[in-house]
């Protein structure tokens, strides 16, 4: 309550111009001050987070020793939380927010972030990248799976890619990863049922941030369903269409009963402890949060990092009707509300960081880069076992909607699933709750009084 | 050297008027000036961090303004209060908010009073007692809630390791409709009971002695004198602590936040959750501040209920 007020006050007493579309930046990159400067990103506090400030201050400040970067980390529940809120108030302590794919919609309708089209124009080499990798980061209306809107406007650029690896027990299961959904269920129910204190199956429950939805979602795709139809602005009766009760089913009633008992709340972490203490079978977690899986001081399944390797090993998702994975990944966008100078200095942070060598160099310090050649070079495919999935899985990807109402959709799909995958409810009310409540989300433009309730 | 001034006057109002200024005191500071002097500053800082934003909020709670989108707020009167009253999605809220608050602070003021009265029967160690058990007390909420969720989780957690160690099965306490519930009233009665506990154990120790000496005399059981002697006299400040405890628990927001994140589904969703989330999810300003002005209402108006009950209670 008081974090609202103080909120809604600074918003009151800042510049309210009633904006609401983002606020153009400037086709060539201004002077740059020759003074000392901080520039600062917002993030969440993550491995890539803190591989990201190191790089940058061992990088960037080759370029331009007067600038220190700094990455300031939230966690993660908090991180939308933290960057709408100093929006709310016109003012930010960071120039550089990373935003979630699907913030776009809410941070352009807002005209929080600047519009950066002309400057991509001219200063980025767009063909370097997968079109959608380009799109999913910093188009906004949003792109269809696999396609980017030439004539759309573009708000950000990729600054780290990302999606789901099956992470698997060698030493259980065999060195063949599975290749279907089903296959993967089947060998998870066999190998908990050989091996007593191991679970079949580890993935992300929790009913914050997008952790369950994101695995509904993934299974949803896999199964054939949709999410929504974007141009009808139709959830209820596509969302909860055969395929996606049937996703809903095979994740609850399938999947579900192979986990850890009390695993209903875990996320990045929880998941990764598990697979690190030996405790699961199959794994299915972030790439990019995949890297302290082979640190042996975190693991009991090796003392050293061969070790461990001989044990687990990472493949892209098996596929059923679909092969779809799920996007994830950020990209970097520039605060409307920071200073000129640093704006100034965000887009030549933004051009720098978007060549190729330095592409090749980040993913060689632990990012996974968005350019092409850089994906396809020894730098990125050799600094992890895991990268080639990500390489792999690029042509594979879908998102989520990245509309205003993001985080009430997210939010719904959340609490719904997590009900689901906890006993709350059956598989079909959390469905069709979810498809009447999201509905409800997108209907309510009109409405005046109440929303958000 | 000044004129001495009359010990008694008809009139004091003229005598302090006559006072003169202390030797160094500017002149022109008059005495009103000083106070206003001395008051401003907090006064200041009231108006700034609690009355404008509370006024502002009351403004903004009959309009449909949201604090990311911007505009103009544009007036909805009541349109708020009547979504957030007829909406199923806040009774369900109200009616976990009121299970919580019942449960917990039932607990915590029967253990409270119950650690008390044992300790204020022991004449050794009754300082050394009182401050081990109001260490909880002074943690951060933040913090509890997170040693409780290591300790409560059903993979990793202490308890079920011991629970395990017993013989027992594993809990999932904090993943299961009725055990989470259960779980955010126990981690609070485990912060809280030590609150009433002090209330109360000053209730006992300010009971006159020659009460208790006249109930032996008349060989009172000892059933009979805390029936007799000790609640009645307790009582009223018992419920003092009850009222501050209830206030407090019915705006539970950290351990949900930390602990439950409202989970499994929204069954532990409490209203100031629920308010966060209007708040800041959707950005739907006008109703989150329409939904904290309700909130507020509900405590006033039972505070003022419960007032009654307890100055009736004092007259008696």
């Amino acid at each position: 309550m008081a974090a609202m007020l103080v909120a809604t006050t600074m918003a009151a007493c800042g510049q309210d111009d009633g904006a609401t579309s983002a606020p153009k930046a400037p086709a060539t990159i201004p002077e740059l001050t020759k003074d000392p400067l901080t520039l600062s990103f917002i993030w969440f506090d993550w491995p890539p987070a803190h591989a990201l400030e190191a790089f940058a201050n061992a990088e960037y400040t080759k370029v331009r020793p007067n600038v220190t970067i700094k990455v300031n980390t939230v966690p993660n529940a908090n991180w939308h939380d933290a960057m709408f809120t100093q929006f709310a108030a016109h003012k930010t302590d960071f120039d550089i927010p990373i935003l979630d794919s699907q913030h776009i919609g809410e941070a352009v309708t807002n005209g929080n972030i600047l519009d950066i089209t002309d400057f991509v124009k001219k200063n980025i080499d767009v063909k370097a990248y997968n079109p959608y990798l380009l799109a999913a980061y910093g188009q906004y209306p949003q792109a269809e799976t696999g396609k980017r809107d030439e004539n759309a406007s573009l708000y950000g650029l990729p600054l780290l890619g990302d999606t789901w690896t099956m992470i698997y027990r060698k030493d259980l299961i065999g060195d063949k990863p599975p290749q279907t959904w089903d296959e993967m269920i089947s060998v998870a129910q066999k190998c908990q049922a050989d091996n007593p204190g191991v679970s079949g199956l580890a993935f992300h429950q929790a009913n914050g941030s997008d952790a369950a939805a994101v695995t509904y979602n993934t299974v949803n795709a896999v199964y054939g369903g949709n999410l929504w139809d974007s141009k009808t602005r139709k959830i209820d009766g596509v969302i909860n269409d055969a395929a996606g009760q049937e996703a809903m089913d095979v994740l609850v009633n399938k999947m579900k009963p192979l986990t850890a008992a009390g695993s209903g709340n875990w996320f990045i972490d929880e998941v990764n402890a598990a697979v690190a203490q030996g405790k699961a079978c199959i794994a299915f977690n972030w790439i990019a949060a995949s890297g302290g899986l082979l640190d042996p001081k975190q693991s009991t399944l090796g003392t050293t990092r061969e070790e461990i390797l001989d044990k687990l090993g990472f493949a892209t998702l098996p596929s059923q009707k679909t092969n779809l994975v799920p996007l994830g990944g950020m990209g970097m966008h520039v605060s409307a509300y920071s200073p000129a100078a640093n704006q100034a200095e965000a887009l030549n942070f933004m051009k720098w960081f978007e060549q190729a060598d330095i592409q090749k160099k980040w993913a060689a310090a632990g990012g996974v880069p968005s350019r092409t050649d850089a994906l396809e070079s020894p730098e990125f495919l050799n600094a992890g076992p895991f990268n080639q999935v990500y390489a792999d899985s690029v042509s594979r990807m879908r998102d989520m909607w990245n509309v205003p109402e993001y985080a009430r959709l997210v939010d719904i799909e959340n609490t719904n699933v997590n009900a689901a995958l906890n006993g709350a409810k059956t598989p079909k009310d959390a469905l069709n709750d979810i498809a009447k409540e999201q509905q409800g989300v997108l209907d309510s433009g009109s409405r005046k009084g109440g929303g958000g309730l | 050297m000044s004129n001495p001034v009359p010990l008694t006057t008809d009139h004091p109002g003229q005598v302090a008027s006559a006072t003169p200024p202390a030797p160094g005191r500017s002149r022109r500071l008059s005495d009103r000036g000083l106070a206003v002097a001395f008051i401003s500053p907090a006064l200041l800082l009231l108006l700034a961090m609690s009355v404008f934003p509370l006024l502002w909020a009351l403004y903004l709670s009959f309009t449909d303004y949201s604090a990311t989108r911007g505009g103009p707020a544009h007036f909805v009167w009541f349109e708020n209060y009547t979504a957030i009253l007829t909406s199923a999605q806040v009774h369900l809220r109200a009616l976990t908010t009121l299970i919580y608050v019942v449960g917990a602070v039932a607990l915590q003021t029967v253990l409270g009073f119950a650690i008390a009265y044992l300790i204020s029967r022991r004449t050794h160690g009754r300082g050394l007692l009182t401050t081990l058990f109001l260490v909880p007390m002074m943690l951060s909420q933040v913090v509890v809630g997170l040693f409780w969720k290591f300790m409560l989780d059903a993979q990793f957690g202490v308890i079920n390791s011991m629970l395990g160690s017993l013989g027992l099965g594993q809990v999932e306490w904090l993943t299961r409709q009725r055990t989470a519930l259960i779980s955010l009233i126990v981690v609070d009665t485990w912060q809280w009971t030590p609150f009433i506990m002090l209330i109360a154990l000053a209730g006992l120790t300010a009971v006159p002695k020659y009460l208790y000496e006249a109930a032996s005399i008349d060989r009172a059981s000892e059933w009979f004198r805390f029936r007799t002697i000790t609640l009645p006299l307790v009582w009223p400040l018992l419920l003092i602590a009850v009222l501050f405890r209830a206030i407090e628990a019915f705006r539970l927001f950290d351990l949900v936040y930390i602990l439950t994140s409202g989970g499994p589904g929204v069954s532990t969703e409490t209203l100031s959750f629920h308010v966060y989330k209007v708040a800041f999810l959707g950005f739907n300003t006008g109703t989150a501040s329409a939904y904290g002005i309700l909130m507020v209402l509900v405590v006033i108006v039972l505070t003022q209920l419960y007032l009654r009950y307890l100055n009736k209670l004092k007259e008696d």
